[in-house]
């Protein structure tokens, strides 16, 4: 399986990590640039990375760009945003068919280039963005923020967390807000990109078939990023106690009610009992044997799906659920009765093992994903964490009933939020 | 035990295959230095069939709407509890799906993958029903159901579906309503279960970096422990559907920050199987790439006027009895988005398609349709409903090679008429 990977340097703060295998058809690259999670720059991120593929210097229009990526026997482009813990993660990301199985050689060069001219080389007007590109651009943006309340049950997990954490970072989301995309121009726009290239980190993962030497040559000669000081982003804070629960509902016209859980792990991923805690959650609320998928959905019929699960970089552990109005109280009651069982250590060596197995199932899984492993190597990148996928494994596997008690002992219950239909009462 | 073979030299893929005397076929795909194995039973049943004849009894039956979906759900039950517990203690994730013409019943295991294909393959065919179980499963697919009916985007696409059929199930939702479901009884999942769950009407599909004589000789000995079941011709009775749509427009209001739409062509070249059915599906999805795709100039037009954003998306079905394209997104005005899509397709008509747009989608698609067989997942997935409509998915890479313009153009005449083209809107309440 996988070993530890050497990244290369590339320049300062630069880094090149090239995972090498020929199971796939396709080679993966993968460009992540790490930014701190701030209002005053989330939105002009998330703009970027649709302001960007809009053209380059060679191809001045999205079509353009994509006629030549077609040409690359369909090369798939992306750039988005997402956010680990306070960190606000831009990525692009480019996969091309492997030469192997075509009639053209070179592909993966060819597509190096491409993806260097739209990170590097973007189409400009007069020294700064194409003022109509931005105009569009901040038009999608706005419809997809606005968007969010479309897909209820990321919505209602969305708003928990804003709530809960409304005077910390991570309650920003990764796409910004629409006040702050009104005032954001192709002059500051251009401004904001010329500074976030130079200061980022950047990480580089290649996954395909080819070794280590060819890849780095390729990547020097076509994919230039500028080395120097970079921008070092903090370690979030995570240490905190609710005084009271706080209760919040939102009135939609739904049909289903959503409701969603947020507490406070207050234990640190570097902790020693961070993997008993994902155990606990998985057993908690990890999949179809889950204590709250047995007791909830199975013994009591209140609903179809039910989760928990950790989120690493800010030590909370989120619930949720889709209900009928009127069971709010009824499963509220029982899902901090099963949370309470857990703690006291109401679970069998059975429980343990499968949610063990579970864990350890879909981190083998990865390996079967080119972005997934990408993504399993980042993490371990940003939390500073020279864990292999079996050195983690192993510890999984190491884990005891009385670590996963004990890392229970500090979840608080924080926030409690309701997504429910516009009638009075309940 | 003769094994087949069908290879692919374009992918570097072969398929193995045995016919058992029951008439079950299993297939069996090599999936070297892959972590995960992946297998799923699956049934030539879905929402669709909800109207047959069982020649032992001779009359029409008509089940509740919902219902193969329900029977999904509780093949899950065992006298002992539920199956689930038995994949968890294995570290698998075990899980099932039911859509318009297919249920699935399917895993994915880094470990123990005998233990875990034995547990599918017995759990498929030991039904086990008791009235209790129906009715407590009652409330959790209403709740299903209830988070379908907050989807805008399932509720636009069976609006369109709504709007194009007047006869076939297919406009009927797949898990049904809450009403229906609360008809179905323990008797309607056994009638439906010794109909549809037969050896013939089923295969098993495996694929991972497995041995192939040990996965036939496993699954050989297996089932054959299994009771045999009385072997009934199943008589499916569908409805004669018109060419024509049922009307132009539908519109529904919910929680939605802005209209999305679909806009679908109703297909009336239907009744083809095999290679016939994939030639027409392949250039459907050569002619929308074409034409709606993010290199075609319709879709510059159309992004550039603010008319559709980056969820602009399409699709095409294709069914032995029925099909449609479905073209999808967000939009302040959808039906601005419609007349510029049908004003395009009149001039395309005119014009004619162009030569360089369909070598260079093609070439596109092949690359593309390269990259899904990293996926096991998707291999499996798409091999099962191809091979219920009798097409072989290995072909399809060969097909794509092949298919000529003239067939493309063709296709393209004939299917997008704006007589058979219908517009779902959802708008924000």
């Amino acid at each position: 399986m996988l070993k530890r990977l050497a990244p290369i340097e590339l320049g300062r703060g630069v880094h090149l990590h090239v995972i090498k295998t020929d199971k796939f058809k396709t080679n993966l690259i993968r460009v992540y640039l790490q930014r701190p999670l701030e209002k005053e720059e989330v939105t002009k991120n998330a703009l970027l990375t649709m302001v960007l593929p809009r053209g380059t210097e060679r191809f001045t229009t999205s079509m353009a760009v994509s006629k030549e990526l077609e040409n690359l026997y369909g090369a798939s482009l992306s750039s988005d945003v997402s956010k680990k813990g306070e960190r606000n993660i831009i990525q692009f990301a480019l996969q091309l068919a492997n030469d192997k199985y075509l009639e053209e050689k070179g592909v993966f060069e060819k597509g190096l280039s491409i993806l260097n001219e739209i990170i590097h080389k973007p189409h400009l007007q007069e020294g700064k963005f194409h003022t109509q590109y931005v105009e569009q651009e901040k038009d999608n943006l706005k419809e997809r923020i606005e968007g969010r309340i479309n897909d209820k049950m990321s919505y209602a997990l969305d708003r928990c967390i804003e709530e809960m954490c409304s005077d910390e970072k991570f309650s920003l989301y990764e796409y910004g807000n629409v006040e702050d995309l009104k005032k954001i121009s192709a002059e500051s726009l251009y401004e904001h990109y010329q500074n976030i290239i130079g200061t980022s980190k950047v990480d580089i993962f290649v996954v395909g078939d080819m070794d280590e030497a060819t890849v780095e040559n390729m990547v020097r000669q076509h994919l230039n990023f500028v080395s120097g000081d970079k921008l070092f982003v903090e370690r979030e804070e995570i240490q905190r106690s609710p005084a009271d629960v706080k209760k919040v509902e939102d009135k939609m016209d739904v049909s289903q009610g959503k409701l969603t859980l947020g507490y406070r792990t207050n234990l640190p991923f570097e902790s020693e009992l961070y993997h008993p805690l994902v155990v606990f959650s998985n057993i908690l609320g990890g999949g179809p044997n889950s204590k709250l998928f047995r007791n909830i959905r199975e013994k009591e019929s209140l609903c179809y799906y039910i989760f928990s699960r950790i989120e690493k970089f800010k030590s909370l552990m989120m619930i949720s659920s889709g209900i009928e109005f009127d069971k709010y109280d009824k499963t509220v009651e029982l899902v901090g009765k099963q949370l309470e069982e857990m703690k006291n250590g109401g679970f069998t060596t059975e429980d343990i093992e499968s949610a063990k197995n579970s864990i350890i199932t879909s981190m083998r899984s990865m390996t079967d994903t080119p972005s997934m492993m990408a993504d399993f190597y980042y993490t371990q990148v940003v939390s500073n964490n020279p864990d292999s996928l079996d050195e983690m494994i192993d510890k999984v596997r190491k884990v005891t009933k009385e670590a996963i008690i004990a890392s229970s002992k500090q979840i608080e219950l924080d926030t409690i939020y309701f997504l429910r239909d516009k009638k009075e009462g309940r | 035990m003769t094994i087949q073979t069908t290879s692919s030299e374009l992918l570097h893929e072969t398929i193995y295959s045995i016919e058992r005397s029951d008439g079950l076929k299993v297939f069996f795909m090599p999936k070297e230095g892959y972590t995960k194995q992946y297998a799923v039973f699956a049934t030539n049943y879905g929402s669709n069939d909800s109207k047959f004849k069982i020649a032992s009894r001779g009359e029409e039956i008509c089940v509740p709407d919902g219902i193969a979906h329900f029977l999904e759900h509780k093949l899950f039950e065992q006298p002992e509890g539920s199956v689930f517990d038995k994949f968890s203690e294995l570290g698998s994730s075990v899980n099932a799906y039911t859509n318009f013409t297919s249920t699935c019943y399917l895993f994915s295991s880094t470990d123990k993958f005998y233990e875990n294909l034995k547990l599918l393959l017995d759990f498929v065919r030991e039904p086990y029903f008791t009235d209790e179980s129906v009715e407590k499963e009652k409330g959790i697919i209403a709740q299903e159901i209830r988070m379908y009916e907050d989807n805008p985007n399932w509720k636009v696409f069976f609006n369109a579906l709504k709007a194009m059929y007047h006869e076939h199930p297919v406009k009927i939702d797949i898990a049904g309503t809450v009403e229906s479901i609360h008809k179905i009884t323990k008797d309607d999942l056994y009638t439906c279960y010794n109909t549809f769950y037969t050896p013939r009407n089923m295969i098993v599909f495996i694929v991972g970096a497995l041995d192939k004589d040990e996965v036939f000789d496993f699954v050989d000995k297996t089932l054959n422990n299994g009771k045999k079941k009385e072997e009934a011709l199943i008589q499916r009775i569908y409805p004669n559907e018109p060419d024509a749509i049922v009307k132009k427009e539908i519109e529904e209001k919910l929680s939605v920050s802005m209209p999305l739409f679909n806009i679908a062509f109703k297909d009336v070249d239907n009744g083809l199987h095999g290679r016939e059915l994939l030639a027409k599906d392949i250039s459907t999805r050569i002619i929308l790439e074409m034409l709606f795709g993010r290199s075609s100039e319709l879709f510059m037009k159309l992004y550039e006027e603010g008319l559709i954003n980056d969820s602009f998306e399409h699709e095409y079905t294709g069914e032995i009895d029925y099909g449609h394209s479905m073209l999808g997104g967000e939009s302040k005005n959808p039906h601005e988005v419609l007349n510029k899509i049908l004003d395009h397709i009149a001039l395309m008509k005119e014009k004619g398609l162009s030569q360089d747009d369909f070598d260079r989608i093609r070439k596109k698609q092949m690359g593309q349709h390269l990259g899904y067989y990293n996926s096991i997942e998707f291999i499996a997935n798409t091999f099962v409903p191809y091979y219920f409509k009798g097409i072989s998915l290995l072909d399809y890479i060969e097909i794509l090679k092949e298919i000529s313009f003239e067939t493309v153009s063709e296709r393209f005449r004939k299917h997008f008429d704006s007589d058979k083209c219908v517009i779902s809107v959802i708008r924000p309440k």
